[in-house]
């Protein structure tokens, strides 16, 4: 499963990205390609900065003044956090999925349509097929098909993850980010969580934050380690696991540090 | 060095509480703590007093039962819906007051929540951080300004626009309609239950809002920036995610505010025009049961006329108690809400 075809085209391009909170600078010069239609891994230890990459992939920071982003970070060739570009059309194209499950407080079916209908006005029934269809995709309709009118909230923690996946991959994205999807989760629930991952691969731009090497290694096609707040290594996740370059990610990936 | 000897003399303590035979008793470090002797009488103070507010809480309340008896005897039940108040007669009856204080109360709320949610959503997803602090500074303020100065703007900036300008265009307006035209008629005073409840509706914002903003504080992180993730807007995120998740907390909210406006006194008699009468016309004047009893105490000498107004006074103490009661459910179940 990490073997990459080198012909991957190229999604998203991160040029000497620099972030800043308030006047702490987070991300330091990031400039990393992630190939469309693989799942590419983001390792580290706390406060390195990965989760902070994958803000400013679809422009969260956006929420909180004092976090502001310099460089460039190009979605086909378009630089998105340049301050013309419609954060909610971005957001369109780029799902995202939290570490706790944050299921909407609304019915199952909603949480689904609630996302599909910020973009599209879709006839009952067709939405109803794409309900079935996304929920069948992130391999929960067998287990709510009879109570899509109960809460979002009232499933298992595994079960609200993968509604919430499901919503994701619901407004047909070209990206999905990934933060941390299975550490809240108990191990079966994580290990459905691994397999929904590799159905999205074939489909999506996956972009994954984890502090699980084992999870990374067995998911993703390519691994990028960050350590305060740079970029140390990225290559395939075989190459990183197996010979990396660079002491430092040796270090970590063998546990000796982090 | 200097970090073991904190540590030795510790120990040395130690040794010598276990060994007190080998210690002159005079030195002996003491078994029982200095305070130990005030423990008794702080324990004594400390639940006198809380009793003292559970004696003065039944006191108010015997007392009122007990004034007001005369009134229910001689009146019964009907003395809650009787709409004749003429202590000439010594006729008395509830009901203009407690429709009174009802509608007043309602407008407020009508009026005021939409206000306040409106101030609660802009302080919570919409404000630059610096004007923030200046804002809630402000809405605090509007809590401490004292009832009497908003009776007084009512009566001598409020009244004149409403009867300048407001209510002459919407009785012009509204007043002609079939059903709602009702409420919209009559001479426009400025003075009257729809002025009433427009103050009562400034005085309670500040409670709503920031009542309703601490519920909007138990919103997870995360859940936000789902919603924002998915491309919402703000306006989705505030109806869609956020109302809906603080339902019952905002519900908690509005039925405080709701308390509030239904014993509110000063404010409203300045403005209600204190007229023992039912009138369909939001623009008549009315009277509250608040406002009937500031004004009307000093010059009741009957007998029957005070209990009739202490009477008033517990049918008050009645509903405010039931509101505040649901206000407490509401907004323990809301606290108590797991998070997402």
């Amino acid at each position: 499963m990490n073997d990459n075809s080198p012909e991957t085209k190229i999604k998203v391009s991160v040029k000497q990205l620099n972030f800043f909170y308030n006047d702490t600078l987070a991300l330091k010069d990031i400039s990393l390609d992630f190939p469309d239609r693989s799942v590419t891994a983001l390792i580290g230890p706390s406060g390195c900065g990965k989760s902070t990459l994958l803000r400013v992939l679809n422009r969260m920071y956006d929420l909180y003044p004092g976090q502001r982003a310099e460089g460039r970070v190009e979605v086909d060739g378009e630089n998105i956090i340049s301050p013309g570009v419609t954060v909610s059309a971005l957001r369109a194209k780029i799902g995202m999925v939290f570490q706790r499950p944050t299921p909407f407080p609304m019915s199952i079916y909603d949480n689904i349509a609630f996302p599909v209908r910020l973009y599209r006005r879709l006839p009952r029934q067709q939405m109803d097929e794409l309900v079935e269809e996304v929920l069948s995709k992130a391999a929960l309709w067998n287990e709510v098909k009879d109570k899509l009118n109960r809460s979002g909230l009232s499933l298992s923690g595994g079960q609200q993850q993968r509604l919430c996946i499901a919503r994701t991959i619901a407004i047909k994205p070209e990206i999905v980010l990934l933060d941390e999807p299975a550490s809240a989760l108990d191990p079966i629930s994580m290990g459905q969580i691994d397999e929904l991952i590799e159905e999205l691969r074939h489909e999506y731009c996956v972009i994954m934050v984890t502090h699980n090497l084992q999870q990374a290694s067995r998911v993703s096609d390519y691994t990028a380690f960050l350590y305060l707040g740079e970029l140390i290594e990225f290559d395939t996740t075989n190459a990183i696991f197996t010979s990396p370059k660079i002491k430092r990610t040796e270090d970590y990936i063998t546990g000796r540090f982090g | 060095m200097e970090e073991t000897a904190p540590a030795g003399t510790m120990a040395s303590r130690n040794s010598n509480a276990f060994d007190q035979a080998k210690v002159p008793a005079a030195q002996r470090p003491r078994l029982v703590a200095f305070g130990s002797g005030f423990e008794p009488v702080f324990g004594l103070a400390s639940r006198a007093a809380a009793l003292l507010v559970v004696l003065v809480m039944a006191g108010i309340f015997a007392t009122l039962c007990y004034q007001s008896f005369p009134a229910f005897k001689t009146f019964g039940l009907p003395f809650i819906f009787n709409s004749s108040w003429n202590p000439v007669t010594d006729k008395f009856g509830a009901l203009p007051a407690v429709t009174g204080t009802l509608i007043t109360s309602i407008v407020a709320v009508v009026c005021g929540a939409p206000l306040a949610l409106g101030v609660a959503f802009y302080l919570n997803e919409l404000c630059p951080f610096r004007l923030r602090s200046i804002l809630t500074t402000t809405i605090e303020l509007l809590a401490a300004i004292p009832s009497i100065i908003y009776g007084m703007w009512g009566l001598f900036v409020l009244v004149p626009i409403m009867s300048k300008i407001i209510q002459p265009a919407v009785i012009n307006a509204l007043g002609p309609l079939p059903l709602i035209g009702a409420f919209f008629q009559g001479p426009p005073f400025g003075i009257g239950m729809l002025t009433a409840g427009l103050i009562l509706s400034i005085m309670i914002l500040p409670f709503i809002a920031s009542v309703s903003l601490q519920a909007f504080a138990t919103v997870p992180v995360a859940l936000r920036e789902a919603a924002y993730g998915t491309g919402a807007s703000v306006w989705e995120v505030c109806y869609r995610i956020i109302l809906p998740y603080t339902k019952t907390g905002i519900i908690g909210a509005i039925m405080l505010g709701l308390g509030r406006a239904l014993g509110e006194t000063m404010a409203v008699t300045f403005v209600i025009g204190n007229a023992h009468r039912i009138q369909m016309s939001l623009f008549a004047p009315g009277t509250t049961i608040s406002a009937t009893l500031a004004n009307e105490f000093t010059e009741a000498f009957g007998k029957m006329y005070l209990s009739s107004l202490l009477a008033l006074g517990l049918i008050l103490f009645a509903i405010t108690f039931v509101v505040l009661v649901i206000t407490r459910i509401l907004l323990h179940s809301a606290n108590r809400k797991i998070p997402v």
